[in-house]
């Protein structure tokens, strides 16, 4: 009854004041807002187990985001030692060598699109991953309908079978429950689908666009044919993720797997050679914690997002401080009132329940506004960071621990703020409370005011100066000289091998959509590449000039490549700036030739003439296989390696496939790399209507011709920065934040130091002070706040700026701008905020003031 | 010295006028010591309030030393206040944030005057009210009667020509209240034309002259013959 009759005395005293209840809920609802949305996001991202059995027996063997085929040593490794992506042989071995896991699963490292067709329906293009057998006996998932693999569904003599994720069931096949035991066609090849993996799992990480099926490793053979990994025991792709039995001791089962894989390397002839020998001590596994699943997203956002828990914790030290502010103001109004209860007998429990209950109801007010502003926020951060999502699995609906997480902020916000007030009343001498401060100008309840705006002002500079540097971190970033020309500039994606084409039919098909694509009004110029330039995309090889021996293990002999029709430079900007480019001459019987940019020149021919040299791929006895003819400017083909520098690149024309590989992995990229997934758009002027054109020229030309994304060049480029993008708009936007709230804090505590000092001010002006001299006195105040809070400030974001060192790009931590921009601007905003409360103590007429008093 | 005519002063209330002062004309010579008196609401402080420059809404004429400031502007009338009128207040007005001295100082703290020269007139005040020992006191360490001086002292630090009081004596019990009318008294004598507001007879005859006022209106004007000088109490 107690807590009833508190609950109905506060609501009761909040309605009295709508402007004060309505401040602190938007306040409030801002600060909780903000870190509920980025913990949505924390939690969602960092924190989550995956939807399976007993997640902490789940063990990976690797801890490094080595991606998607490397063959021999993986890149990182030859540096690190770190060993974290597997070939299937070495699965085997390991499993075998490791009895201490009940299961071992494999999944694919990288994340495929696959054309994937069901009777006469056009294709789509859908994820798949290649998983192992017992991938989800090892997760211990079982099936929504029909079965999950089995071990006999992975083997070579199986027929081959598919488990669809609960949203592609739904998303893309409307639920249809004949759709089990029934045929679909990935990438051309039947497969029963034989389950449907229940509501949730999205598999074995978070990702923005989960699988929308799996399929056993052993059809990778079957739908790869001679371009098959599976069976390359030095073609490492996989991921292992195992479960331990109960009581297993992890570190002495990791120093197990290190011996075995030291032991499968010593095995490996080419693993040995070149130098390898003396790598393979070095390599080693680390057993990380899979409950979480594989870590990539975590790796690649966990310092943005820490860093973002850390600013909206800011904010919402802000936001209390703001509210405890107005709390002190409206405890000092209120205080003949309690002092009035006092003397009639009320307890100090009583009064300090009566204010924690008024403060908790408010901050649990402002957390349920909060949580709608969280999941807004969610909603547009998710859309801004993942543009291209699919059936993710991170919701911006608040689930039961952000729920928790906000409930815990706002009550203890709550008690934070309400402590101090509560403290104060307690001081308050009933006899002069009650006879009111008619004589008396000073205010003693100001110092922990003035106290809080400085608190305010320190942390706001700090949140700025962050805002600033990661804004010019972005425009650096987005700014920088990619050298390529993206306006009027679109990219399609396709996939002619998943639509059932075999290299023989490429050239007519290639011709077919130069042609078709050239003849579409407005267009400059059409081109294909096996990929485009900063998509994401990087297929490197170790370079080996002619006539040099085999580079060592761990000797940088890389370059990126790429296969391209003679337009590709021309299309995308690039000058050749030495030579010539690819003609119509060079066909598939003329001699091989290769385009070098800059970069390449000085890496591989430095202070030589490269046009004429020859060189090969992987391998010494293929070091003459390509003559250079030309060197094309150097541009960004993919932010992988540096945004500083630029990578070696060389590019091969799409007419010329190297026929003499005798090393099957060699071959088999090469055919791979026949096939394009890009195709580059020059507009003379964007259509409006891009979309619809160049998806129908491409149905025109082969309905199974689908296409998996469209989008502009620029729109493209801007990808790479989403993260960036994200935090630098967060960071922007919290700094903003924290400048309006800590301007309104002052400006709360301005207009009541003018409230309550009405009389003082009276007699200031019955006494000769002017109105600029009122003005400039409330002005020197409320500066004088901000100026202490500066001084304790820009030390704190000089810290701050060091600690976000790894995130800025060409831009000091103690960059001047955002040291001299973050003071000003709250200067600014402060100087605004409090030159309203000025002028109204310059409006002040003295007689009614002294009246007042 | 002072030419009111035809002031009035009225305040809205509701749809309503409520007059506070009606009519007055009223003639302060150089010297005078003006007592006003009158039942509460009669517009005694309303007057010392137009006297003192520090109401605005009033309609007639105010001619101070043959300056119309019914003419000024607001500005111009702060101005002009500043420099010629003193105000001592009935619950003193200090500000307990400063010491005795920086109190007194504070009037002249809004003139354009050198540092040195204001801390002369502080000093000159203090020694003049002998309260130089307690030139570093905060307020809140003096007696009702002590802040009342302080608060005579910083009205008349500026050597105005005209000294306002209302209710000088209102907050203090009568020993201190006499203390302070003999200090009025003094500065009377030294030149400086005084008029006080209050309900007190016995204040009333430190005087030399006495108006009444009933509802706005100057009822009594009349001079008091038997003023009582300084230093005989």
């Amino acid at each position: 009854m107690t807590l009833v009759r508190d609950l109905r005395y506060a609501l009761r005293s909040l309605r009295n004041s709508p402007g004060f209840t309505l401040t602190v809920i938007v306040t409030l609802a801002l600060g909780i807002g903000a870190n509920t949305a980025i913990f949505t996001l924390v939690n969602g991202i960092l924190l989550r187990s995956l939807p399976v059995a007993d997640p902490a027996q789940l063990y990976r063997i690797g801890d490094e985001n080595q991606c998607c085929v490397d063959g021999g040593f993986p890149q990182d490794a030859s540096q690190t030692g770190d060993f974290s992506i597997f070939s299937f042989d070495l699965y085997q071995h390991l499993k075998q060598s490791a009895p201490e896991f009940e299961e071992l699963a494999a999944t694919q490292a990288g994340q495929w699109t696959w054309s994937v067709r069901r009777g006469s329906d056009l294709a789509k293009s859908l994820h798949g991953d290649f998983v192992s057998g017992n991938y989800f006996s090892t997760l211990g998932v079982n099936a929504y309908a029909g079965r999950i693999f089995s071990d006999s569904d992975d083997s070579p003599a199986a027929a081959p079978a598919v488990v669809l994720s609960y949203a592609a069931w739904q998303g893309e096949y409307a639920g249809d429950p004949s759709i089990l035991d029934s045929i679909i066609y990935i990438q051309a090849k039947p497969f029963t689908v034989i389950g449907i993996a229940p509501p949730g799992f999205f598999g074995d990480r978070i990702t923005d666009t989960p699988p929308d099926f799996w399929i056993p490793l052993h059809t990778e053979p079957y739908i790869e044919a001679g371009d098959a990994i599976l069976n390359e025991p030095e073609s490492h792709w996989l991921y292992l993720l195992g479960r331990v039995h109960a009581g297993t001791n992890v570190l002495a089962l990791e120093s197990k797997l290190t011996v075995a894989l030291r032991q499968w390397l010593l095995s490996r002839p080419d693993m040995v050679a070149n130098g390898g020998a003396a790598l393979i001590p070095r390599m080693h596994v680390v057993l990380s914690p899979g409950g979480g699943g594989i870590q990539n997203l975590q790796d690649e956002t966990g310092k943005g997002l820490r860093m973002l828990m850390a600013l909206s914790t800011l904010v919402l030290l802000i936001a209390c401080a703001n509210i405890a502010n107005l709390m002190l103001a409206r405890t000092t109004t209120r205080r003949a009132g309690i002092a009035l209860r006092t003397a009639l007998g009320a307890g100090r429990r009583r009064i300090l329940r009566e204010i924690l209950t008024e403060s908790i109801v408010l901050s649990c007010l402002g957390g349920l506004v909060g949580l709608i502003v969280a999941y807004a926020g969610c909603r547009t951060i998710l859309a801004l960071v993942f543009p291209d999502a699919r059936h993710m699995p991170i919701s911006a609906s608040p689930s039961l621990p952000v729920l928790g997480f906000a409930l815990l902020i706002s009550v203890i916000t709550g008690v934070l703020f309400g402590a101090a007030p509560a403290w104060l009343s307690f001081h308050a001498q009933p006899a002069e409370a009650l006879k009111g401060a008619s004589r008396t100008t000073r205010d003693r309840s100001s110092l922990p005011q003035k106290a809080l705006v400085v608190f305010q002002a320190a942390l706001s500079v700090v949140l700025l100066a962050g805002a600033i540097l990661m804004t010019k971190t972005l425009t650096n970033l987005e700014s920088q000289n990619f050298g390529v020309v993206t306006a009027n500039r679109y990219v399609a994606h396709f996939d002619p091998q998943g639509a059932g084409y075999t290299i023989d039919k490429l050239p007519a098909l290639y011709r077919e959509m130069q042609d078709r694509f050239s003849a579409l009004p407005g267009v400059a110029s059409v081109s294909l590449a096996t990929y485009s330039p900063l998509e994401g995309d990087n297929w490197s090889d170790c370079v080996i000039q002619q006539g040099h021996p085999a580079p060592q293990h761990g000797q940088d002999c890389d370059s990126t490549w790429d296969r391209v029709d003679t337009h590709f430079l021309d299309t995308i900007g690039v000058p050749i700036v030495r030579g010539r480019g690819f003609t119509e001459q060079d066909t598939a019987t003329s001699p091989e030739v290769a385009l070098v940019n800059e970069a390449f020149a000085k890496k591989f021919f430095s202070n030589q003439d490269p046009i004429g040299k020859r060189f090969g791929q992987a391998m010494p006895e293929y070091s003459g296989s390509f003559e250079i003819v030309g060197v094309f400017r150097d541009f960004k083909m993919n932010l992988q390696y540096s945004h500083e520098n630029v990578h070696p690149v060389f590019l091969r024309p799409l007419t010329q496939q190297y026929m003499d590989y005798k090393d099957q992995g060699l071959a088999r990229g090469e055919t791979r790399s026949m096939f394009v997934n890009a195709m580059i758009l020059n507009f003379h002027a964007a259509p409006p209507n891009v979309d619809a054109l160049v998806r129908n020229t491409f149905a025109g030309i082969d309905p199974n011709l689908t296409v998996s994304d469209l989008r502009s060049f620029s729109n493209q480029l801007a990808g790479n920065f989403n993260q960036e993008r994200l935090v630098s708009r967060l960071t922007g936007l919290f700094g903003l934040l924290a400048l309006v709230l800590a301007s309104v804090g002052l400006y709360g505590v301005m207009s009541y130091f003018v409230a309550r000092r009405t009389g003082e001010i009276g007699i200031r002006m019955a006494l000769g002070a002017t109105r600029p001299s009122v003005v400039n006195m409330v002005m020197r105040g409320a500066l004088w706040q901000i100026l202490v809070g500066l001084v304790l400030g820009i030390p704190a974001a000089l810290y701050v700026g060091y600690l976000m060192k790894v995130l800025l790009y060409n831009v000091d931590s103690y960059d001047p701008t955002a040291l001299a921009g973050a003071p000003l601007l709250l200067v600014i905003f402060a100087a605004a905020a409090a030159f309203i409360p000025a002028r109204r103590a310059a409006s002040i007429e003295p007689m009614q003031a002294l009246r007042t008093e | 010295m002072i030419e009111l005519s035809n002031i009035e002063r009225s305040y809205k209330a509701g749809h309503t006028e409520e007059w506070v002062l009606r009519r007055v004309g009223l003639t302060i010579r150089r010297g005078d010591f003006v007592t006003i008196m009158g039942p509460s609401g009669a517009g005694k402080s309303s007057l010392l309030n137009v006297l003192a420059l520090l109401d605005d809404g009033w309609q007639g004429e105010y001619q101070f030393d043959e300056v119309p400031l019914h003419d000024y502007n607001r500005k111009q009338r702060a101005d002009f206040a500043r420099q010629r009128i003193g105000m001592v207040f009935q619950s003193y007005h200090l500000l307990d944030d400063l010491t005795v001295a920086e109190n007194i100082d504070l009037p002249l703290s809004y003139k354009d005057l050198p540092v040195r020269v204001r801390q002369g007139l502080v000093a000159d005040i203090l020694d003049r009210f002998q309260m130089t020992a307690k030139k570093d006191l905060f307020p809140s360490q003096l007696s009702g009667g002590q802040q009342q001086l302080v608060g005579i002292a910083r009205a008349v630090v500026h050597a105005p020509a005209l000294l306002l009081a209302d209710e000088p004596t209102g907050n203090l019990h009568s020993t201190q209240g006499q203390e302070i009318m003999q200090m009025f008294c003094e500065l009377n004598q030294e030149g400086t034309t005084i008029v006080q507001v209050t309900h007190s007879e016995s204040n009333a005859q430190y005087g030399n002259r006495l108006i009444e006022l009933r509802d706005g209106w100057i009822v009594r004007d009349e001079s008091i013959a038997g003023q009582i000088a300084a230093g005989t109490r």
